[in-house]
């Protein structure tokens, strides 16, 4: 539910730094963003962007030392999380928000069946009895399809598949009802058929519960099936944010549109894919100005000295560039 | 002419092949109690100059085929015809020879470069190997070149792997690939670990070399789409066997056998407004065990389509009865009794 005064939750100008023996690495440098119940918000970007960093600091599971919270503020249901004590935060946890892993085989304990793992969720927040939380175990298994529930409760995660497992996961996240989940990279690591099986697990029972969906992928390709709307990262910022469809038609950051013309597509035999060029910068010395300018194809003089906010694009979209405009007009030539 | 080869000289042929794994227990006394089926019966051909993809979801067997193809492995039986010779039956200096012309570029550009070499000796350590291929007075010269080639500063030779981003080690491992100037490179899900922008710089670079050195290609991935991008010819594989081969347009556009319309439909597009245009096939299950592979059809334990003479007999890889006296892109080669066309990606709209 969108409380009276906003969003079920809301990221406002977050920043988070990594203090290493090589220096300060700089992962997430300013990021807003909103997620209502019901909705679906994918986190799109490559791998080091901070997309991970951004949802540990929000489920409070950042890595501390060497990761610190050094800027903005983390409202969940109205509530400033960063201003919370650890033991509320953790009542929070579960039963407020809740995060599937991309890798289900070490986030779940091995040496503990999956019926004791669900039911202990039960135990600890709800009071429940053992046997209880048992069949609650068992009923959850049933809902994200696990054949035969009632006989597999008492194996443990490495007799499951790896698409049984990341249902596993998602029985976990969901056990307490919990108002926002937080899925980073969930089916990264399944074959399609299986990612595919279990995305339409997870958005049917976001549908169902209407939770709040931070969905974090490097895959437009998934990004396009379930998402409402999409923040693309680069570089610890948000450089563009938008309705789904819209960025696909016609996206208002040369990142972005990179991106997209970089990926082969299934139905198109194309010829030579666009290529960005160079790499995502180093975090301990992000470039002046626009951090994307040493790859830009549009990039001049100002990019280099100027840091472009997020400048609104429409009502509901944003490009953190000076020349959106430009991007969203200039739709076929794109420089190699 | 059958799909399963095409019309050039084919540059390999490969009928037959097998590889098991002997499944034992015991410590003292192993015993053999079973087989892993990884490759089950594999035919195809690959002619000079050309792409053949090899799709399939893990633990199918591309991996396997791939290092039967350069000899890593040796098959349990079935034939490798490298311009009509059988390598599987070679060894010692013939086996050397042919090893030179079969090179195999590896996925993880992380773990497959020696750490503690320089870039310079694993580019040049194929020389080693086969000191006939280059004077040593000549090497560096040679690796400076082959950095060149792949896009990377010859001045790089004194570094280390670590130095260096996973693309940039992925073209490391491709000039070593092209150090012994082979006629055809094995590419095992080469830019599988790679991100996106940086994938197409891979992919573009292997698109160039194959032209600039005449190089045939099999490439293997999970990823359907690079796959359609890179090849020519394609091959769907299923628990140790191709069950669907074609050129790109047949397999993509037409396919015929269960699985690959499966696989197809279950690729997410990147376009919303595809989404709702496409029939998704969610298949039930998982792949069984390749220690216990079913009778008949080997598909039909997920198949929505099997049938009981599906559990009897089992489809051979050819063009199905149906589609024998037409000349249209359905008639490639499918083992499945029922084989019929069914279009999963939606039309190309640009
Ligand atoms: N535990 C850690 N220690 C030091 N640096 C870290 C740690 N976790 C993340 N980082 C830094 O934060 C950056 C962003 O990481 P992450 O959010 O995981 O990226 P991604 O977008 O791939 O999820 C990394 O490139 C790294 O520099
Ligand atoms: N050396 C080996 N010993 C036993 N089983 C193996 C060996 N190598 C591969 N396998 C098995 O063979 C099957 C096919 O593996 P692989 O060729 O790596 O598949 P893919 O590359 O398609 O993921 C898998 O079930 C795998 O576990
Ligand atoms: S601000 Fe300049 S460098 Fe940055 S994305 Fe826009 S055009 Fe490119
Ligand atoms: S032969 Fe039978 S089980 Fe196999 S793919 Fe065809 S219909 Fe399905
Ligand atoms: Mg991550
Ligand atoms: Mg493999």
């Amino acid at each position: 539910m969108r409380g009276a005064d906003g969003a079920l939750l809301e990221v406002r100008d977050l920043k988070v730094e990594f203090r290493t023996r090589d220096g300060v690495a700089h992962a997430v440098n300013g990021v807003s963003y909103e997620v209502d119940a019901g909705e679906t918000l994918a986190v799109l970007g490559e791998s080091g962007s901070g997309k991970s960093v951004t949802a540990q600091a929000v489920m409070g599971i950042l890595d501390t030392p060497p990761g610190k919270v050094t800027g903005g503020r983390i409202l969940f249901q109205g509530r400033d999380l960063l201003t919370l004590k650890e033991e509320e935060r953790r009542r929070i946890r579960g039963a407020g928000m809740a995060m599937i892993f991309q890798d289900a085989l070490s986030a779940l304990n091995p040496v503990i069946s999956v019926g004791d793992q669900l039911g202990e969720m039960f135990v600890v927040h709800r009071g429940m009895s053992k046997k209880d939380a048992r069949g609650k175990a068992v009923e959850l298994m049933e809902r994200v399809r696990i054949p035969a529930a009632a006989q597999r409760v008492r194996d443990y995660p490495h007799q499951f598949s790896g698409g049984m497992r990341q249902r596993i996961m998602i029985a976990m996240a969901l056990a307490l009802e919990p108002a926002l989940i937080i899925a980073d990279e969930p089916t990264t690591a399944l074959d399609v058929t299986v990612q595919a099986q279990v995305m339409d697990l997870l958005a049917e029972l976001q549908r169902e519960y209407h939770m709040g969906l931070i969905l974090i992928t490097h895959d437009l390709g998934v990004v396009a099936d379930v998402a409402d709307r999409i923040a693309v990262m680069y570089a610890g910022k948000i450089v563009e944010s938008a309705p789904v469809r819209d960025i696909y038609k016609a996206p208002a950051h040369p990142y972005t549109r990179g991106l997209l013309d970089s990926i082969p597509r299934l139905d198109q035999k194309g010829h030579q894919l666009y290529a960005i060029k160079g790499l995502p910068p180093n975090l301990m010395h992000i470039p002046p100005g626009c951090s994307f300018h040493p790859r830009c194809p549009m990039a001049r003089d100002v990019c280099r000295t100027d840091e472009p906010p997020l400048y609104e694009v429409s009502g509901t979209r944003g490009s953190a560039c000076h020349f959106w405009r430009e991007c969203l007009d200039d739709l076929d030539d794109l420089d190699g | 002419m059958t799909s399963t080869t095409s019309t050039a000289e084919p540059i390999l042929e490969v009928t037959g092949l097998v590889k098991h794994y002997p499944l034992t227990r015991g410590i003292l006394f192993k015993k053999q109690i079973g087989a892993v089926k990884a490759v089950d019966g594999v035919d195809f051909t690959l002619a000079r100059g050309e792409t053949l993809g090899i799709v399939g979801e893990s633990g199918c067997g591309k991996s396997t085929v791939a290092k039967l193809l350069c000899n890593l492995e040796r098959p349990t039986a079935g034939s490798i015809r490298f311009k009509g010779e059988d390598i599987t039956k070679l060894s010692g200096k013939a086996l050397k020879a042919v090893r030179r012309n079969i090179q195999m570029v590896f996925q993880d550009p992380y773990t497959s470069l020696n750490p503690r070499m320089t870039v310079g000796d694993i580019i040049g350590e194929p020389y080693d190997i086969h000191p006939e291929a280059a004077p040593k007075g000549d090497r560096r010269r040679r690796v400076q070149e082959l950095l060149d080639v792949v896009g990377l500063d010859p001045e790089y030779v004194n570094r280390y792997p670590h130095q260096f981003s996973g693309g940039q080690r992925q073209r490391i491992g491709i000039a070593r690939g092209l150090a012994l100037r082979p006629e055809v490179i094995v590419a095992d899900e080469p830019v599988s670990a790679l991100d996106v922008s940086v994938q197409a710089q891979v992919i573009n670079l292997m698109d160039r070399l194959q032209s600039e050195f005449d190089l045939s290609y099999v490439f293997i991935a999970h990823d359907l789409s690079i796959v359609r991008h890179i090849s020519d010819r394609v091959g769907v594989m299923y628990l140790g066997r191709i069950v669907e081969i074609g050129r790109d347009a047949e397999i993509y556009d037409h396919p015929t056998h269960p699985y690959t319309q499966a696989l197809l439909s279950a690729v997410p597009v990147p376009d919303p407004e595809a989404r709702e245009q496409r029939e998704r096939i969610i298949l039930s299950g998982d792949v069984p065990s390749p220690t216990n592979i079913p009778s008949g059809c080997r598909f039909r334990t997920r198949c929505w389509k099997a049938q009981e003479r599906c559990v009897r007999e089992v489809p051979a890889l050819a063009v199905p009865a149906v589609f024998r006296d037409t000349s249209g892109p359905a008639a490639h080669a499918s083992a499945c009794h029922f084989a019929e066309e069914k279009q999963v990606v939606p039309a190309e709209d640009s």
